[in-house]
């Protein structure tokens, strides 16, 4: 396994700025002087927050990373921005060579050796915490670095992750597996295990490096801040915060979104098998903050299309379900297509049979993976339509009330999880 | 004149009989390099799983993408690399036992038939390899037309499969030199028929939906929001 080597003008830049005591690390392609603006703007509101008699977080002496070389580039060395940073100590900004992604890579997903860059760059500094910005600007441009980092430098906890202000039809596919499935798993609550910002403790840093050469290694391209704290046994807290990131759906199709964050959930399940076998349910992680309202919702939502790729999927797809599903599951999804809009249906117990079966079939290559998270796509829309039905008129509380209920139907379907995976050949009507 | 005739059938067997008595030994030699090939491919694939299995290579090639576990999902790469060891040693088998018949017998025919051999080996390849790649790009554009909720998914991925066939069994038919210009004309007036058949029933066909369409989006106020804005996958 290679270890990461940054590029000359990084390890020039951190030579010169020496040591730090937070890393703000930038982890997508940003425009230069917004970052620049919101950086500053962003580390003077540190000075304004935390309780009267505690150290300033301003105080800290501060290094913003952000991707600012490329092959042909003569980077800068890091700049030094004390008439700007009305700060005690100077804000630096040290650019590194952000890692060449596939073209068909979604680009708000930070691939691992992004944060191999970030963590390397953050032990040679030495610094107590490191906040990771993805997405886009948001965290910056929002009230999230003070309520984030306070915990860690409480020593709190050492990993804080996000809880962003999600309306109902928001972040579905986190509610419907992603986040679900992790708790099952690992055992954690944490709502946004895939959260593009997050903060960490610099006693975690040398223990992700070793795990992200590892998985970067055996071809991992994601990389799950919780699921890791949670494999190290490592503190991990929640906050509420008012960053929104809206992702451009220009030229990216749900599939791809799918087949690129699903998929390497999925391959973790692999990796990390004999550490999740032995975790029963989950516990519930620190969560402080004041729970920020998300925008309204709009009107009632129309879930025919979704409906109808359901239908069609179960018509022209059976021959691809059978090889992943049982036949009980098949009945049932027989069942549901017959339903209509308003009477639409899908208990939780099917939705978790199905993901569970199609984590089987993506480590046991049942049929080709690319085709395997395709034939996903009708049976996701099928549950969102599902999720519309008895949502769309409820309230935002009653919203996130279903979505635990999910979550608590993942943790109950384990010990179906855990037989089909160790007997995958065994009679499973 | 039946004493001729029973001398020319006598001399006619006792040449027939003389041929197969030359080619004898020949048949037995191929048998006995086929057997023992046999026997030495079923151990070398035996070693080679073996040392395979030693290096891990299944869980070497899983990292990343495995393109031949993508393309033939069910057979692991050790699977594949053990089968292809133990074929080729039993081939190198046949060539050896065809080559004994061949040098027992003097006849055209035999020099002819083994001349061929090569062809058919090539023309087997291209069968395994079409099907395989039918296979895939079939359920690929199945799923992938599903998704785009076209309802006539099973057609294209029909069509998709029957095509990459079509033309696997004209160049089979090629390599194995039968049929000629015959094959070549005949896959390209069906090929063509095919192309131009899909063409001309989504061009004609979806006129008056097109019209339709048009008509309908024209008359319809624009949405502030499209349905599936509303749902925010990620």
């Amino acid at each position: 396994m290679a270890k990461l080597e940054l590029a000359e003008e990084t390890k020039a830049g951190m030579e010169e700025v020496g040591t730090a005591d937070l890393l703000i690390a930038v982890a997508v392609q940003v425009d230069d002087d917004q970052l620049r603006a919101a950086a500053t703007q962003a580390v003077l509101s540190l000075g304004a927050a935390g309780q009267p008699g505690e150290p300033s977080l301003s105080a800290l002496r501060t290094v913003v990373a952000f991707p600012g070389l490329s092959g042909g580039d003569t980077a800068p060395k890091a700049e030094v921005q004390d008439e700007q940073a009305a700060t005690s100590n100077a804000l630096r900004f040290l650019p590194y060579a952000l890692a060449a992604g596939s073209p068909e890579r979604i680009p708000w997903l930070a691939p691992s050796s992004t944060y191999q860059a970030v963590f390397a760059m953050a032990r040679e500094l030495g610094v107590s915490a490191c906040a990771v910005i993805g997405f886009d600007l948001g965290a910056l441009q929002s009230d999230f670095l003070a309520p984030m980092l306070a915990p860690v430098f409480d020593k709190r906890c050492e990993l804080a992750m996000p809880f962003y202000a999600m309306g109902k039809f928001d972040g579905l596919l986190n509610s419907s597996i992603l986040a679900p499935l992790t708790r099952a798993l690992y055992g954690r609550r944490v709502r946004f295990p895939l959260a593009p910002d997050f903060c960490i403790s610099g006693k975690m840093l040398p223990e992700l490096e070793v795990a992200l050469q590892r998985s970067t290694g055996q071809g991992q391209t994601l990389f799950w801040p919780a699921t890791e704290a949670a494999l190290r046994g490592c503190e991990t807290c929640q906050v509420h915060v008012d960053t929104r990131h809206v992702p451009a759906a220009d030229g990216v199709d749900l599939s791809t979104v799918l087949a690129q964050t699903v998929g390497p959930l999925f391959a973790e399940m692999a990796t990390n098998a004999p550490l999740w076998q032995r975790i029963r349910g989950s516990q519930a992680v620190e969560t402080s903050g004041v729970a920020v309202a998300p925008p309204a919702d709009g009107a009632a939502a129309d879930i025919r299309p979704m409906l109808e790729t359901f239908q069609l999927g179960f018509r022209n797809l059976q021959e691809v379900w059978s090889l992943v599903l049982p036949p009980v599951t098949l009945l049932e999804l027989k069942r549901l297509a017959r339903l209509g809009a308003d009477s639409f249906h899908m208990p939780d117990e099917l939705w978790v049979r199905i993901i569970y079966d199609f984590a089987l079939a993506y480590r046991l290559r049942t049929l080709s993976r690319i085709h395997l998270l395709g034939a996903l796509t009708p049976l996701y829309l099928g549950w969102v339509a599902s999720y519309a039905v008895e949502v769309g008129g409820a309230s935002l509380t009653e919203a996130e009330q279903r979505v635990e209920k999910l979550a608590r139907a993942y943790e109950e379907g384990k010990p179906y999880l855990l037989s089909r995976w160790r007997w995958p050949d065994r009679f499973n009507p | 004149m039946w004493t001729q005739v029973s001398q020319s059938l006598h001399e006619s067997m006792a040449r027939v009989i003389s041929r197969l008595a030359t080619l004898l030994p020949g048949f037995l030699a191929f048998i006995a390099a086929v057997l023992f090939f046999a026997v030495i491919a079923w151990l070398l694939s035996r070693l080679v799983r073996a040392l395979l299995g030693a290096i891990r290579i299944d869980e070497r090639l899983a990292r990343g993408t495995n393109a031949i576990a993508e393309w033939s999902p069910s057979y692991t790469p050790t699977t594949l690399i053990t089968r292809i060891v133990f074929w080729f040693v039993v081939l190198m088998g046949l060539l050896v036992g065809l080559e004994a018949v061949g040098a027992s017998s003097d006849n055209l025919l035999s020099t002819r038939l083994l001349g061929y051999i090569p062809n058919v080996l090539g023309a087997v390849v291209l069968l395994t390899l079409g099907n395989v790649i039918a296979r895939f790009l079939s359920r690929s554009v199945l799923i992938g037309a599903v998704n785009m909720n076209l309802h006539y998914a099973r057609l294209l991925s029909l069509g998709t499969k029957w095509l990459v066939l079509v033309l696997t069994a004209a160049m089979v038919l090629d390599h194995l030199a039968i049929g000629g210009a015959v094959v070549d004309l005949a896959f390209g007036i069906l090929f063509g028929g095919i192309v131009l058949a899909l063409a001309l029933a989504v061009g004609l066909g979806s006129r008056d939906l097109v019209s339709r369409s048009l008509e309908r989006e024209a008359a319809r106020p624009a949405p502030e929001t499209l349905p599936e804005e509303q749902f925010r996958h990620f």
